[in-house]
């Protein structure tokens, strides 16, 4: 157990309570508390990511404990952009990214991979190439920015049907606005379509490095495929504005549950393609405790 | 040092006696000047508004003395006879009353609750106090606190973030769909009061252009003049529809003046666009099926109101939230005054001060031989007395500092005699 990630899962569950907290009873002082223990924990995820790559002298984006940390720490790379960019206080999107932010801190906290500890085997899976970390970083922030869109998508919706169905809850008056969502959804879809071309792209570059094939017909693969091109039809229907509001909001949804199941439903395919090209205990929530033991 | 508060609002008195109590502000000041006395009334400040008539004072007389002073005040200046008036008045001191000045402050204590003009009469009256120079120490710091508290409790809880009238409802449903209304664009189809009342706040809240269109057209050149605005034709409606951002629809109309086949069309010079249409009118004039088409929103009359009558529900909620901030601001106050209030300071030095003249006798008792008990006492009372002359320049500075408010020097005089407890 790391001491350095569990320092920053406290910080991060602190700033979580404190964001719904904030956001549920527009307290300020919570809100501070919020911010500042974000800011801590991001500082110690960001180191605790540093250690662990000069420990084990590999690229942090190994495994299921790396991933799910780096993953962590992407989502708030993310909602902190997301905060200086907008200049738009989030307590909404904050309270909905830090909870989640938590738990995957959490899982990266307990998860213990296999084969991580054999370094000879990543190196032959990461086939000494820089790509392969690129092709793995700019995928965990393309996801990161989707589900930025998921987000924004969800209040753009919730709100739309309450202003249609003229009942207004008492979350209606904390959401921004319909503007606000719309346009942060807009931008973080363009960001993480960049990043996920890229990846993608990266991901094929390597792959012909590798053994020559661009394509494996991987469920994985497939997957990141269809994702892809939805991205790219919410883009184009976004900026050519036909397709503002409600439906391009539906769009963000279902490609943030496209994401998922590239991430994780690939695994359950049967996919050769986990977080790597090698096998990893992923026992611990589907096989149980007996890994733990 | 005491704080009063005797009036009466809206709840207590009926409007013929608030009328009859109401203070114009020439006479506000003027009367203030007769209020604070000096001796009884050492500060004092009057808010009137049409909801209420307050008289807030800092007194040194015993309380009886001091409400019945300002009673006589209010009927006196007033001329109006003492039981016309008495039976609907409230009075609270000290604690209670600095809790009446920040619940009105903070509109917890208005008609409707939340409304925001309360804070700026309390403003506009502390400003004649001021003027009138009847606001001393302890009245502009309970102000300035009451203002603070207000800010606090607007900021931290929504009490005040609902629309709860008609005309302001098209800001609120503005702001939650468009985030700024900075720049946009408000039509109003119809001339009527609340269309104009609703275009004034629209404009207040940062709307920049308004464009009116009325069967009669010099009815909407006036309109539009009001506003900066510009007057459009009732025929070229469809036309300037794809503009508009807000539309605000009340004209006399047996039929739909905004037809669906408009608005769509509208929406599509607008490339999607988002757009609100508030229908005021009674038959309705916007087709309410315009409500059903992706980013366009239909608020009627029955619609408006029913957000109103939640929205006043989730007031009452959140005043019950502001009543704890309340609570905290007043003990904060009274500790403040409490630090503040020199009296304690001046008393433990004072006898801080004797105490050394005794133990220094009883030091040196021994070498002055036999002496009688009257000796024995003269000479206490002039080392007493003498410790007194010395110090009571001191006391005097002392006073001055706390006349003036000056606490970090009523800080550093307690730090000069070791006074910290």
């Amino acid at each position: 157990m790391k001491p350095l990630l569990l320092m920053t899962l406290a910080a991060y569950v602190v700033a979580a309570v404190h964001y719904v907290v904030a956001f549920m009873h527009k307290r300020r002082s919570s809100e501070r508390v919020a911010f500042m223990s974000l800011a801590v924990g991001f500082a110690l995820h960001t180191a605790s990511i540093i250690t662990d790559w000069v420990e084990d002298n590999h690229y942090p984006l190994f495994g299921l404990r790396e991933t799910f940390s780096f993953l962590a720490w992407t989502l708030v790379v993310a909602y902190l952009l997301t905060l200086v960019l907008t200049r738009y206080r989030t307590l909404a999107l904050g309270s909905f990214t830090l909870p989640l932010v938590s738990v995957l801190t959490f899982i990266a906290m307990i998860a213990r991979d296999k084969a991580a500890g054999s370094s000879s085997q990543i190196t032959t899976a990461g086939g000494g190439s820089w790509l392969f970390p690129v092709h793995t970083t700019l995928l965990l922030f393309a996801y990161a920015a989707f589900f930025v869109v998921f987000a924004a998508s969800v209040m753009y919706l919730v709100q739309e049907r309450e202003l249609r169905n003229k009942t207004f809850s008492a979350f209606f008056h904390r959401l921004p606005s319909l503007m606000t969502v719309n346009d942060i959804a807009t931008h973080a879809a363009g960001i993480g379509f960049t990043l996920l071309t890229l990846g993608v792209l990266t991901g094929m570059l390597w792959s012909t490095e590798r053994d020559g094939r661009l394509w494996h017909n991987d469920p994985k693969e497939i997957f990141a495929g269809i994702t892809w091109l939805l991205y790219l039809v919410l883009i184009l229907y976004r900026s050519t504005a036909n397709w503002r509001g409600r439906r391009a909001a539906w769009l963000g949804v279902i490609g943030f549950a496209l994401v998922l199941c590239t991430f994780f439903g690939a695994r359950l395919l049967g996919s050769y393609h986990v977080f790597g090209f090698w096998i990893l205990d992923f026992g611990f929530w589907i096989g149980g405790a007996t890994n733990l033991a | 040092m005491s704080i009063l508060l005797v009036g009466l609002n809206h709840k207590t008195a009926p409007v013929e006696v608030r009328e009859r109590l109401a203070f114009t502000d020439e006479a506000c000041a003027e009367s203030l000047r007769v209020l604070v006395d000096g001796q009884v009334v050492r500060e004092g400040l009057i808010v009137s508004t049409c909801n209420r008539v307050e008289v807030l004072a800092e007194t040194s007389a015993p309380l009886a003395e001091s409400f019945d002073r300002i009673k006589g005040f209010l009927s006196h200046s007033r001329r109006i006879g003492h039981d016309d008036f008495a039976s609907h008045l409230y009075s609270h001191e000290e604690e209670q009353a600095v809790r009446h000045v920040f619940r009105v402050a903070s509109s917890l204590d208005s008609m409707v609750v939340g409304e925001p003009q309360v804070l700026g009469q309390v403003r506009h009256a502390y400003s004649i106090a001021l003027e009138a120079g009847t606001a001393g120490r302890i009245l502009n710091r309970l102000v300035h606190h009451a203002f603070r508290t207000a800010k606090r409790v607007r900021s931290e809880t929504g009490i005040a973030a609902s629309a709860v009238s008609i005309s302001y409802m098209a800001v609120e449903l503005g702001r939650k769909i468009f985030g700024s209304l900075k720049g946009s664009m408000v039509l109003l189809v119809g001339a009527g009061e609340m269309a104009e009342l609703s275009a004034q706040h629209l404009v207040n809240a940062g709307a920049s252009h308004v464009l009116v269109t009325n069967r009669t057209h010099s009815t909407a050149e006036q309109l539009a003049a009001k506003f900066g605005g510009r007057a459009v034709a009732f025929s070229e409606l469809s036309k300037h529809l794809a503009a508009a951002d807000i539309v605000i629809c009340s004209t006399g109309a047996e039929e739909y003046v905004i037809t669906s086949e408009m608005a769509r069309e509208s929406l599509g010079a607008r490339r999607n666009r988002p757009s609100f249409f508030i229908d005021i009118s009674v038959p309705r004039n916007v087709d309410p099926r315009i409500g059903e088409i992706n980013n366009l929103f239909v608020f009627d009359i029955d619609d408006l109101e029913s957000v109103i009558a939640s929205n006043i529900r989730e007031r009452e909620k959140e005043a019950e939230r502001a009543e704890l901030i309340i609570d905290s601001e007043v003990m904060q106050f009274q500790q403040a005054l409490r630090a503040l209030d020199i009296g304690p300071t001046i008393g433990a030095l004072r006898q801080k001060m004797q105490e050394m003249a005794r133990q220094e006798l009883e030091r040196h008792r021994h070498k002055l031989g036999p002496l009688t008990p009257e000796q024995e006492k003269a000479i206490e009372s002039l080392l007493i007395s003498t410790v007194n002359k010395i110090s009571h320049p001191v006391m005097h500075r002392m006073r001055r500092s706390y006349d003036t408010g000056s606490e970090e020097n009523i800080q550093a005089w307690r730090e000069i005699f070791g006074l910290e407890e």
